[in-house]
């Protein structure tokens, strides 16, 4: 320690109550713990929120005719009523480097109806093979399988099932008003339930195979109404968006590439206000804490006012004397931000690799019609946690400025006089 | 109104001819012009022009009525869809489905979607009759317009009628009590959408409109018109016609 003598007088003055030291070192360090761990969970739940709300049925890409959103009419195919050559397409929106599955999609609203009962449905039509690459609806399956292209095989939600009384192997009957105007109408064979724990989704969402919409529906297999696609990390999705608006201009289609962000502005708003939230947690835990290192630095300050006022006797500045408290305060943060690291990096590669998973205690619920399990995710942000850092330091600070003051100005005479 | 709302009114309109109905009410007036169009019963032939943005097609149907309760309605032409058949019974709308052999039945949730693509909803068939039971009536204009002497009615729902439109205005001729057209307003009290009759001529022995044009607001351009060729009232037919087994024989 040889950055002068006010800097180890500060240092050496920790260790004169090593237990007070320990204590309020402690609380600065789970203060740090807490605000590290609280905006990890924040951004572990923006996290989940975004891949769920993405992941189970949109994608975070789509790509659709320029015309289709939003009143997603059945005519406003990717290409106009000529439709497009959509391996073509495929091939080029795969080719994009963070894209990592692609899934071309037909819709149509209709009717599912079976016995006496009858529901509205949304009819999916996907490609069997592509599209567990950009959605996760299929693989909560509870019962039977993925409808198998070219058939005339349907897999429904649990919710929708129930409402029917079928099961799989029974059949169903759809009708849907086609593109040409007639009434498309089928007999489907339930090849499977699934559930996707969003009742929305599970009463009205019934997937086919894509040629078998088109057949039911009067449109040309290459007419479809979307592609969907899932990017490495959903934050790359807009650029990406961009990216491939500029890249697909060239074939001669008109299409719109959006992204999650735009497509479901609700999510981008929230994990916007979470991000905002990150320093309200910083500014209450600090805010808290402050006054605790107040408190024991004018405790430290006060024991020792005898001997600062023979160091003022002796001619020491009062400048010198509130150096050496806020040596003592930085030294005091320093020593808490060690500590703190120390707790809250094991607890946060815990908390990222392994959370602990609450569904014992909450039920699954949704945000944004997002699916959230009940664990404690948590996302890493280095940046954050420096952030956390510079306030803990500064908090430190902060708080000793009044203790420091008060001691610059002991009255020597009167302080060793005894009074 | 939907086609067989219309042929209900149709049916209504043409005899009543000259009765003194100056004293009557509008409530009054209405339900004679109600009734006299529908006969107890009727049989007709209807082909119905949908055009729509995307498209515009035309069918042919046979239209089948029994007081107010029963309609039936199969199509007969273009192929793709012959022997689909529509069934009211009561609050009830079945469609037949000849392709799959099977009836579905359309739930409350969708009884504001089209019938059969056209501008008509499944709504129109149910609600045909009730013009009486969900409206307060009045009249809100008499006088000549266009050179006839008609009444301008406006309906406005009963605070318990589960009915969607926010007001309807209704013109009928006073001397053939011919409707000439009816306008249909939200609950905010925009107009939705326009029907016009017209070619009254007389059919099955009495004077009717027989065509009718309903004009969505919100699409400029698109209509679904229908066109009667024939109509019978009073016919022989019983409630048992009116069944789901009767929907499939008649394929």
């Amino acid at each position: 320690m040889a950055l002068g003598p006010w800097w180890r007088i500060g240092w050496r003055n920790l260790g004169r109550n090593r237990r007070r030291t320990l204590i309020t070192a402690a609380g600065l360090a789970f203060g740090y713990l807490a605000v590290v761990v609280l905006i990890g969970l924040m951004d572990g739940l923006t996290a989940e929120m975004i891949e769920s709300g993405t992941g189970v049925l949109s994608g975070q890409l789509q790509v659709h005719d320029v015309e289709y959103r939003p009143e997603r009419k059945i005519y406003d195919t990717i290409g106009g009523r000529d439709g497009t050559d959509v391996e073509r397409l495929v091939r080029e929106i795969t080719s994009d480097p963070v894209v990592e599955a692609v899934a071309p999609r037909v819709f149509a609203g209709g009717l599912v109806s079976s016995g006496e009962s009858t529901v509205a449905g949304i009819l999916m039509g996907i490609d069997p093979k592509l599209e567990p690459g950009v959605s996760t609806l299929m693989n909560g399956m509870v019962r039977g399988r993925v409808p198998a292209a070219g058939t005339n095989e349907i897999l429904i939600g649990t919710e929708m099932a129930r409402q029917l009384e079928v099961d799989v192997g029974d059949e169903v009957i759809l009708v849907a008003p086609a593109a040409d105007g007639s009434m498309g109408n089928d007999l489907y064979t339930v090849s499977g339930v699934y559930q996707s724990g969003m009742a929305e989704l599970d009463a009205s969402y019934a997937v086919l195979p894509i040629g078998s919409l088109q057949i039911l529906v009067a449109l040309d297999p290459g007419r479809i109404h979307e592609i969907a696609a899932s990017v490495t990390d959903p934050w790359l999705a807009p650029e990406a968006a961009d990216r491939l608006t500029a890249g697909l201009s060239p074939l001669g289609v008109e299409v719109e590439v959006a992204a999650w962000t735009e497509l479901r502005p609700e999510m981008l708003d929230y994990a916007q206000l979470a991000d905002g939230w990150r320093f309200v947690v910083i500014f209450i835990v600090f805010a808290i804490a402050i006054f605790g290192v107040a408190n024991t630095m004018l405790m430290a300050t006060y024991e020792r006012r005898r001997e600062i006022a023979v160091m003022l006797a002796l001619g020491t500045t009062p400048f010198s004397i509130v150096r050496s408290v806020l040596s003592e305060a930085l030294a005091l943060g320093i020593l808490s931000l060690a500590f703190g690291a120390a707790i809250t990096f094991p607890v946060m590669f815990w908390f990222h690799n392994a959370p602990p998973d609450l569904s014992w205690l909450y039920g699954d619920y949704t945000i944004f019609g997002a699916l959230i399990r009940p664990r404690l995710r948590v996302e890493y942000h280095f940046a954050m946690a420096l952030w956390t850092g510079v306030a803990l330091l500064m908090t430190a600070l902060l708080a000793s400025l009044y203790p420091a003051a008060r001691a610059a100005r002991v009255p020597p005479a009167d302080t060793l006089s005894g009074l | 109104m939907n086609r067989t709302q219309a042929l209900a009114l149709v049916l209504t309109l043409f005899s009543a001819p000259t009765l003194a109905h100056g004293q009557e009410s509008a409530r009054d007036i209405i339900d004679r012009v109600d009734r006299i169009m529908r006969g107890e019963s009727s049989y007709g032939v209807a082909t119905m022009d949908v055009v729509t943005e995307n498209w515009e097609r035309s069918m042919t149907m046979e239209v089948w009525s029994l007081g107010t309760e029963y309609s039936l309605i199969h199509i007969t032409a273009p192929n793709k869809e012959a022997g689909t058949a529509t069934l009211k019974a009561g609050d009830d709308i079945w469609n037949y489905l000849p392709r799959v052999d099977r009836s579905i039945k359309i739930p409350a949730s969708l009884m504001m979607g089209a019938w059969m693509g056209s501008h008509f909803t499944n709504d129109d068939l149910v609600k045909e009759s009730r013009l009486i039971e969900d409206y307060d009536i009045e009249i809100e204009f008499e006088g000549e317009r266009d050179g006839a002497e008609v009444w301008e009615f406006v309906l406005t729902p009963k605070p318990e009628a589960a009915v969607v439109w926010g007001r309807i205005t209704y013109e009928v001729r006073k001397d053939d009590l011919m409707p000439v057209w009816a306008r249909y307003y939200d609950e905010d009290d925009t107009l939705v959408r326009t029907m016009t009759f017209s070619d009254y001529r007389m059919m099955g022995g009495r004077l009717v409109p027989a065509a009718m044009d309903m004009l969505p607001e919100d699409k400029p351009g698109e209509r679904t018109s229908v066109r009667y060729s024939e109509i019978e009232f009073d016919i022989e037919i019983d409630e048992s016609f009116f069944s789901l087994r009767s929907l499939r024989s008649r394929r």
